[in-house]
């Protein structure tokens, strides 16, 4: 039996704040009758909390509960990352939430335990640990997708993420399964220890690539993306923000530890799974955004495309690799929380305006609120001067510097196809001819703010990645 | 166990200790629906049954063999596999839980140790909990294959206060566990014999009534409730669900349900006993048969109060309205078991450090 | 430790056997004259109207789920409890906390009315 050490609960107090924050707002919500925004703020607060505690935690890193949790700088930036996210999405949702008329407090609590759940899955090194980590966010967020109760289509995607997700974890638990069968351990560190001598190549490969399936559907790369585009569309925009970002970040940190990390050795299985799922991944996304009309269903597939792009980084591996997988997720999560807590706003009312043909001539009537859009589109298609820009530049680096000459060959051509539809939507606000669609609605200023902000994130990273790079690059990375 | 021949006497014992029990706890069932017919009747200031034998004392007999003369009635419609499964199932477990129940000390055969009690598991509480629990299946099954309204509904709402009323019986016993530090109802039952002494006088024996009087009264309220007998009896409340989830049923099948419930009386006030009551102690004295048997006397006696307790209870007490009835489970018990354990909990850990 | 139940297993057969014998024996001996209206579901005497097997209130559904909920806390305090006196002060702070949270669910399915069954 392990001892319980008090400092065990300080490597993981960001996430106890977030948990007790989530436990009060739900706790509060049968009694808040009225203003259930201050619910909404009250779970900014527990959010800021709980970064401030992020600094506590850096203060004394290490191994915690018996070596199943680890606070390290790996676990630490992605906890500061789902905490910025989580932020920008409360801020983004709060209005919404009042617009169309679905201001439940128990949206903040959900928010803020998907949240918990995503710290879990990077913070962990068992993969058991991982395991509830993934289902904390998961249940959590299949919650959130349905939550406009009324709407055929948010019940759609909820039904749906719900089905195939836990179908996806049960892949994983499998993987996990055949791990503990092989090497009597579920334990990651153990395990790179036991790399060496590995028994059974043929079960080891089985099991990696049920690991590997079971994240794949999380992060929603070939062939495992079809939910993705129904539930983005079906979900709350800004949940959509959220469940395109937190999630997906967080089962990329777990892909990285486990495959960059603890079974790096398992030698060309990893490599060529992880090689053919970001080829299949970007391909699907990008040709498949071309024909879209809908605005939620093209940046659906855009974060696939996206998808592939990280998961070229992490075919890369390597300190280099991972650290541009860290440094794409970040500017990842500002252009697409932003993009899409934007496009709610614009969608009005029951999001009733998300076509594409709604934004024609938005320049004219709304310019502050094109040019906001037209940075998330451009920094998406990975214009310079944006983050976009050096998040696929450090990727393909990496790539280049580890020989996949072929991968990032047709990386970049995918590049190049996506900048056609991201463009697609900047021609239709600034050319398009005739009345636009979306509401006029003034823009809240929480909304504004987290806007805003995300722009600032953009262009900052775009213009001084040095900062994040070096920062990055000190940390340790998972089983390097 | 270590020889073959060990092994036989350990395997003849066990089975002449199933028979009897068995024997003893179905003669007891027969005679506790005479028992409750009688006390309700002069409760009513009626007779109860008095022709079948002196005092009625023939009528369980009678009632045996015409219900296995009866017509068996299965309705047209009804899925007949489990229509059939459903009274087999409320039989085997509120019958196998017995086996766990210990019923006084042990006693020496030709070198051997015999407990009385069929086995002493380590986990014998949560077996019979698991095994009755298991219970509720017959119910709900036994609603749905009959095809009928009355008995789906029955069905359905008993079902549901049994497992509202579960986790207050769980809740209520933690406590005990607490004081007592196992499982094993033996252990717990053993862990109650003596007396405490206050103020230098024989005052109290160390029943854990005296130390958890509200832990028993939430097990004992929910105990009433798991076993579906008045106040709670709302499943077969024959003004609204005419006889609930038995109401197709006809002959032995019918009489099967009676037994298990029955059964399952006799099961709650045993662990009523053995985990509140101190077991089987009480005064022993005498020579070495008298020591063995007096604790099972003891231990039969409590359990005989506490049955007493249901039937006087039938005829007292009302009906309650059904969201009373589980508002009751869920707002009241619930909590106050919650509390208890918070109470418990604090005092042991403030006495023992 | 397996030895302890195998009378448990014979306590088994034995039931099982009575069980089924009881079962058997009453469907030989009982007499079987099946007509059309005595085979027909109770329904106070008029013929009955439907299929029984319809849909029925959520309100189990949701008894279902809660009872799962507080079942599984429940489980999880038996083997607290039993060692209990080992962990002290230790064991009652990391059980409070435990309690606390279930607490507030419990207050929330509470206020929220999911206890009211006349709703």
């Amino acid at each position: 039996m392990m001892a319980f050490q008090s400092v065990d609960t300080i490597r993981i107090l960001p996430e106890i704040i977030l948990s007790a924050f989530a436990i009060l707002v739900m706790v509060l919500e049968p009694w808040v009758a009225a203003r259930k925004s201050a619910l909404g703020w009250l779970s900014l607060a527990g959010v800021i909390a709980a970064a401030l505690a992020t600094l506590k935690t850096a203060g004394s890193p290490g191994l915690a509960f018996g070596g199943s949790v680890s606070a390290d700088g790996f676990s630490l930036f992605f906890v500061d990352l789902f905490l910025a996210i989580a932020a920008l999405c409360l801020l983004g949702s709060i209005h919404y939430l009042e617009r169309d008329r679905v201001h439940h407090g128990e949206y903040y609590a959900l928010i803020l335990l998907a949240t918990v759940g995503a710290c879990f899955m990077a913070a962990s090194t068992d993969l058991i640990m991982i395991f509830i980590g993934l289902e904390i966010s998961s249940i959590s967020t299949y919650i959130l997708a349905g939550f406009k109760r009324q709407e055929l289509a948010s019940n759609e995607a909820s039904l749906k993420y719900f089905l195939l997700g836990s179908f996806a974890t049960a892949f994983f638990l499998y993987g996990v399964a055949l791990v503990y069968g092989l090497t009597g351990t579920t334990n990651l560190l153990r395990l790179r220890e036991q790399a060496g001598g590995s028994p059974g190549a043929a079960l080891a490969a089985l099991a990696l690539i049920l690991m590997f399936v079971g994240l794949a559907f999380k992060v929603s790369s070939a062939p495992f993306q079809v939910w993705t585009p129904d539930v983005y569309q079906g979900a709350p925009a800004p949940v959509t923000a959220f469940l395109s970002t937190a999630p997906k970040a967080a089962a990329f940190a777990v892909l990285l530890r486990i495959f960059a990390g603890s079974l790096a050795g398992s030698g060309p299985v990893s490599f060529w799974v992880l090689w053919i799922s970001a080829v299949l991944t970007m391909t699907v996304g990008n040709l498949a955004a071309i024909w879209q009309s809908n605005v939620k269903r093209l940046l659906a597939y855009s974060s696939i495309a996206h998808a592939g792009y990280v998961l070229v980084g992490i075919t890369a591996g390597g300190a280099e690799g991972v650290s541009s997988v860290l440094f794409y997720l970040a500017g990842y999560a500002l252009m697409n929380v932003g993009a899409f807590i934007l496009v709610a706003h614009l969608a009005g009312r029951g999001e009733r305006r998300v076509d594409v043909a709604d934004y024609t001539a938005l320049a004219a009537a709304r310019p502050s609120a094109a040019a906001l859009l037209t940075v998330f589109l451009v920094s998406l298609a990975g214009f310079p001067g944006t983050v976009g820009f050096f998040a696929k530049f450090y990727v393909f680096r990496a790539a280049v510097h580890a020989h996949l000459i072929g991968l990032v060959t047709i990386a970049l051509l995918n590049s190049v196809v996506s900048v056609y539809y991201y463009l697609k939507i900047v021609v239709a606000m600034y050319m398009g001819e005739g009345e636009t669609g979306v509401s006029a609605a003034a823009m809240p200023n929480a909304l504004r703010a987290a806007v805003v902000l995300s722009v600032a994130g953009i262009f900052y990273l775009g213009l001084y990645p040095a900062p994040l790079l070096a920062a990055l690059a000190r940390i340790p990375k998972p089983g390097l | 166990m270590a020889t073959s021949s060990d092994l036989g006497f350990f395997l003849l014992v066990t089975i002449v200790k199933v028979a009897i029990i068995l024997w003893v706890l179905l003669t007891a069932i027969a005679y506790l629906t005479w028992l409750e017919r009688k006390v309700i009747g002069h409760i009513q200031s009626r007779w109860g049954p008095y022709l079948v034998g002196p005092h009625g004392l023939l009528q369980p007999l009678a009632d045996g063999v015409k219900f296995l003369f009866k017509e068996d009635i299965m309705p047209a419609d009804a899925d007949r596999l489990v229509y059939w499964l459903a009274p087999f199932i409320a039989m085997v477990t509120a019958f196998l839980s017995i086996a766990v129940i210990p019923f006084g000390e042990s006693f020496e055969l030709r070198g051997h140790v015999i407990p009385l009690q069929i086995t002493d598991l380590n986990v014998g509480l949560l077996f019979v909990f698991a095994v009755t629990s298991l219970g509720v299946y017959s119910i709900v099954l036994a609603g749905w294959a009959s095809n009928s309204k009355y008995p789906l509904f029955g069905g359905l709402r008993s079902s549901a206060q049994m497992i509202s009323y579960e986790l207050a019986l769980g809740l209520g016993v933690v406590g005990v566990l607490m004081i007592s530090g196992t499982l094993s109802l033996r252990g717990i039952a053993a862990s109650q014999l003596g007396f405490w002494r206050l103020g230098g006088i024989l005052i109290l024996p160390r029943w854990n009534i005296f130390l958890q009087p509200v832990g028993f009264l939430v097990y004992f309220m929910a105990a009433i409730a798991e076993t579906n007998r008045v106040p709670f009896d709302l499943p077969e409340g024959e003004t609204e669900l005419v006889a609930g989830f038995h109401t197709e049923y006809s002959s032995f099948k019918f009489a099967m349900f009676f037994m298990s419930e029955y059964a399952n009386m006799v099961t709650v006030s045993c662990l009523a006993t053995l985990l509140f009551f101190g077991g089987w102690s009480g005064p022993v004295f005498g020579p070495g048969w008298l020591r063995v048997l007096l604790p099972v006397f003891w231990f039969c006696l409590k359990v005989f109060c506490f049955l007493f307790f249901y039937i006087w209870v039938r005829g007292t007490l009302p009906r309650f309205r059904y969201d009373q009835l589980m508002a009751f489970g869920w707002k009241f018990l619930l909590p106050l078991g919650l509390a208890n354990i918070l109470v418990t909990s604090f005092v042991l850990a403030w006495i023992h450090s | 430790m397996l030895q302890d139940y195998i009378p448990v297993l014979v306590q088994l057969i034995a039931v099982v056997a009575v069980a089924g014998g009881i079962l058997g024996a009453s469907a030989l001996v009982g007499k079987k004259r099946p007509t059309r209206e005595k085979l027909s579901p109770y329904e106070c005497g008029s013929v009955p109207v439907g299929n029984a097997r319809e849909r029925f209130s959520i309100s189990f559904y949701l008894v279902g789920m809660l009872f799962i909920l507080f079942d599984v806390e429940a489980v999880f305090l038996y083997p607290w409890a039993v060692v209990y006196k080992s962990l002290k002060w230790f064991g009652f702070i990391e059980m409070f906390v435990y309690i606390a949270i279930l607490l507030a669910g419990y207050l929330y399915l509470w206020k929220k009315g999911a206890l009211d069954w006349s709703r």
